[in-house]
C-alpha cells in the first residue's frame, strides 16, 4: 500500500474517555469491548448515572462488572438482545445522555443505526474498535449485506459473486462498499487473502 | 425555436448519436494542454445563445430519449432514487426551481400555470399534463423530487447544510459516472469524495466545500467534469457494472474512434429558498472521439491531456485498458501547433 494513503470515508476510531459534561452515560458493549468499559472504571466512577449494555461470548466479565456497575448493568446473551434491550431503554433517556460503543466494527455500526431511530447522531456516539478488523460489505449489485469478511475478495450472502472489498465506507450503512472483482474478465480472481484478521 | 427530439438508445444497440449542431455547442471541458483537478467553479451565469448554458438547465435534442433511458433504469433499480423523510422541504424547492425554468426558457415544450397553490404543470414532449397542489405531497402520484427528476436530464443531488458541512440525502441518479446513490446516500462531503484520488492532497474538496457553504440564493454556480467511457451509456454505476464493465474488452484500435466517447458532466448548484439545502445538478454529455476529432484543435488539445494525464487519474477514470490506444489514435491529430486558452471548437 502506498505511503500515505487513507481512506477518507473510514470513521476514526479512539480510546473512549468519559464525557465529563454528562446528565448520564450509556455504555454498549460486546465481546472484548467490555475490557474497554472496564478501562473507563479505572480511569474515574463518574457522578451521573451509568446504564451498561454487554452482549458477552462465553468469557464471562459479569462478575467483575457487577462490582463497578451495581445497579444499570444488563447482560445479554447475544448481539441481537442487546439491540431489541436497546431499544427498550432509548425511550427513557434524557437530554445530555453520553453513548459510548466498544466492540467490532459491524456492532458498532448496528447499534448506530438503533441509535440513530432515537435522534442520537453519529458525531455524538464515542466509539471504539475491539475484537477484528473484519469487514461488513454492502454488495452494490444486489444490495445484501455481509458479515465478517476478513479478506480482500469475499464472497456475497446474496447472489455469490465475488466481491472486491473497496476502501469506501458508508455510516448509512455500515459497511464498505463491493463490487463484483471478475466483471471485465469472468473467472479470473486475484489471490485471496487474509487482510483484516 | 423548437428542439427535434431524436429517437436513440443508450444501451444495448448504442444508437445514440450526435447532430452536427450538437457537436458544436458540445461542452469541451481542457482549455489547456494539461489536466488537473482544480475547484475550477464559476458563476451559473446566462451563457451565449445557442450554448450549454444559455439556460437555467439545457433542454436539447437527446431529452425525450434521456428521459426514456431514466425511465427504464429506474424500472429496474428503484434505488436509483432515495429520499430521507427530512428532505421533504428540498424537494418541493426544487420542483419549484425547475418548472419555472423550464416554463419560461421553453415555452413552446413546457408551461406552468399557478392559481395560488393549484398548479398546472405541462410537459409536451413527454405527453405529460398534471395538477396538483404545491406543498401537499398527496396530490402527485409520486414524491415531488421523484416527479420532476423523471423529467429532466441528467441526474440531481439534494445536499442538505448542517454542521457546517454538505450531506447527500437526496437524489435521483441514472447516467453516474460509477458512483453508488444507495451507498452514498447520508454520507457527509468528505465521506463521499473519499475516493477520489489526489484531490485530497490537493485540498481542492476544502476548498469547493468552503465555497459552497457560502452559496446564495439566486446565485448558481457550476463547474465541468469528465471521463471517457466506452460507448455513450448513461447508466455507468457500480450496479450495473457486470453488465458495462466486459464493454471495455471490445475497443480495438479499428473500433476506438467510434466506441470511446467523452463524457462531460455539466455540475450546477443552485441554494434553495425554503429547505437552505443545495441542489447539485449533474447533467452528462457525450461524444464520440471521432465526432471530437472533426473539430482539428479539439483533437490536438485532447491528445496532449490524454498525452500527460496523471497516472492515478488514468486508473481512478478507468481508462487503463485503452488509454494508449486512445492516445496513439489522437497522435494522427496533432500536428504541434501551439493552441491559445480555450475551449472553443474552432
Amino acid at each position: 500500500m502506498e505511503h500515505g494513503y487513507w481512506i477518507k470515508s473510514k470513521p476514526v476510531y479512539n480510546a473512549l474517555v468519559w464525557h465529563e459534561k454528562a446528565t448520564a452515560h450509556l455504555i454498549i458493549a460486546k465481546n472484548q469491548g467490555v475490557l474497554v468499559a472496564l478501562k473507563l472504571f479505572q480511569q474515574r466512577q463518574p457522578t451521573q448515572p451509568v446504564t451498561l449494555l454487554y452482549a458477552q461470548d462465553g468469557t464471562d466479565y459479569a462478575k467483575t462488572l457487577n462490582k463497578v456497575v451495581p445497579a444499570g448493568l444488563d447482560v445479554l446473551n447475544s448481539e441481537q438482545d442487546l439491540l431489541v434491550s436497546l431499544k427498550n431503554i432509548m425511550p427513557n433517556m434524557r437530554m445530555g445522555l453520553r453513548v459510548y460503543v466498544a466492540g467490532s466494527e459491524g456492532f458498532i455500526w448496528s447499534v448506530a443505526e438503533v441509535l440513530k431511530t432515537f435522534g442520537v447522531e453519529d458525531a455524538d456516539i464515542m466509539k471504539e474498535l475491539t475484537d477484528t478488523l473484519a469487514r461488513t460489505i454492502y454488495c452494490v449489485h444486489c444490495k445484501a449485506i455481509t458479515h465478517n469478511i476478513t479478506t480482500n475478495i469475499g464472497k456475497c450472502s446474496g447472489c455469490e459473486r465475488m466481491l472486491f472489498v473497496r476502501d469506501h465506507f458508508s455510516r448509512h450503512l455500515g459497511a464498505y462498499m463491493g463490487l463484483m472483482i471478475d466483471a471485465e474478465s469472468p473467472g479470473e480472481l486475484p489471490e485471496i487473502e487474509e487482510i483484516y484478521p | 425555436m423548437a428542439l427535434n427530439f431524436k429517437k436513440e438508445t443508450f444501451r444495448e444497440d448504442y444508437t445514440y448519436s450526435n447532430s452536427d449542431a450538437a457537436i458544436k455547442r458540445f461542452p469541451f471541458p481542457f482549455p489547456e494542454d494539461q489536466y488537473m483537478y482544480s475547484v475550477n467553479i464559476e458563476p451559473h451565469t446566462k451563457g451565449k445563445q445557442g450554448t450549454v448554458c444559455e439556460f437555467t438547465f439545457d433542454i436539447d435534442e437527446h431529452y425525450v430519449a434521456e428521459c426514456l433511458d431514466k425511465k427504464i433504469t429506474l424500472e429496474q433499480d428503484p434505488g436509483r432514487y432515495k429520499a430521507l423523510p427530512h428532505m421533504m422541504d428540498a424537494q418541493w424547492d426544487f420542483v419549484e426551481l425547475t418548472m419555472e425554468a423550464l416554463a419560461q426558457d421553453y415555452p413552446e415544450h413546457f408551461s406552468l400555470k399557478k392559481q395560488g397553490l393549484i398548479w398546472t404543470w405541462e410537459n409536451k414532449p413527454l405527453g405529460i399534463k398534471d395538477t396538483f397542489t404545491f406543498g401537499d405531497t398527496s396530490t402527485l402520484a409520486t414524491e415531488p423530487f421523484d416527479y420532476i427528476g423523471r423529467q429532466l436530464q441528467g441526474d440531481f443531488v439534494l445536499l442538505d447544510h448542517r454542521d457546517e458541512t454538505l450531506y447527500a440525502d437526496a437524489g435521483i441518479v441514472t447516467s453516474q459516472a460509477d458512483w453508488s446513490l444507495a451507498f452514498n446516500v447520508g454520507m457527509s462531503w468528505r465521506e463521499w469524495h473519499g475516493p477520489v484520488p489526489r484531490a485530497t492532497e490537493l485540498g481542492v474538496m476544502d476548498r469547493a466545500l468552503k465555497y459552497l457553504l457560502n452559496l446564495q440564493i439566486g446565485s448558481p454556480v457550476r463547474r465541468l467534469n469528465w471521463t471517457m467511457t466506452v460507448n455513450p451509456r448513461l447508466d455507468t454505476s457500480p450496479e450495473n457494472y457486470p453488465h458495462w464493465g466486459g464493454e471495455r474488452n471490445t475497443v480495438n484500435a479499428e473500433n476506438i474512434g467510434d466506441l470511446i466517447h467523452l463524457r462531460v458532466e455539466l455540475q450546477t448548484l443552485f441554494r434553495l429558498p425554503r429547505s437552505n439545502a443545495i441542489v447539485f445538478s449533474i447533467r452528462c454529455y457525450l461524444i464520440s472521439l471521432k465526432d471530437i476529432a472533426t473539430y482539428p484543435r479539439w483533437a490536438k488539445r485532447l491528445h496532449r491531456v490524454q498525452k500527460t494525464m496523471h497516472p492515478d487519474l488514468i486508473e481512478y477514470k478507468g481508462m487503463t485498458k485503452f488509454h494508449p490506444m486512445m492516445v496513439d489514435w489522437l497522435a494522427k491529430f496533432d500536428d504541434g501547433e501551439t493552441l491559445a486558452i480555450g475551449t472553443q471548437p474552432e
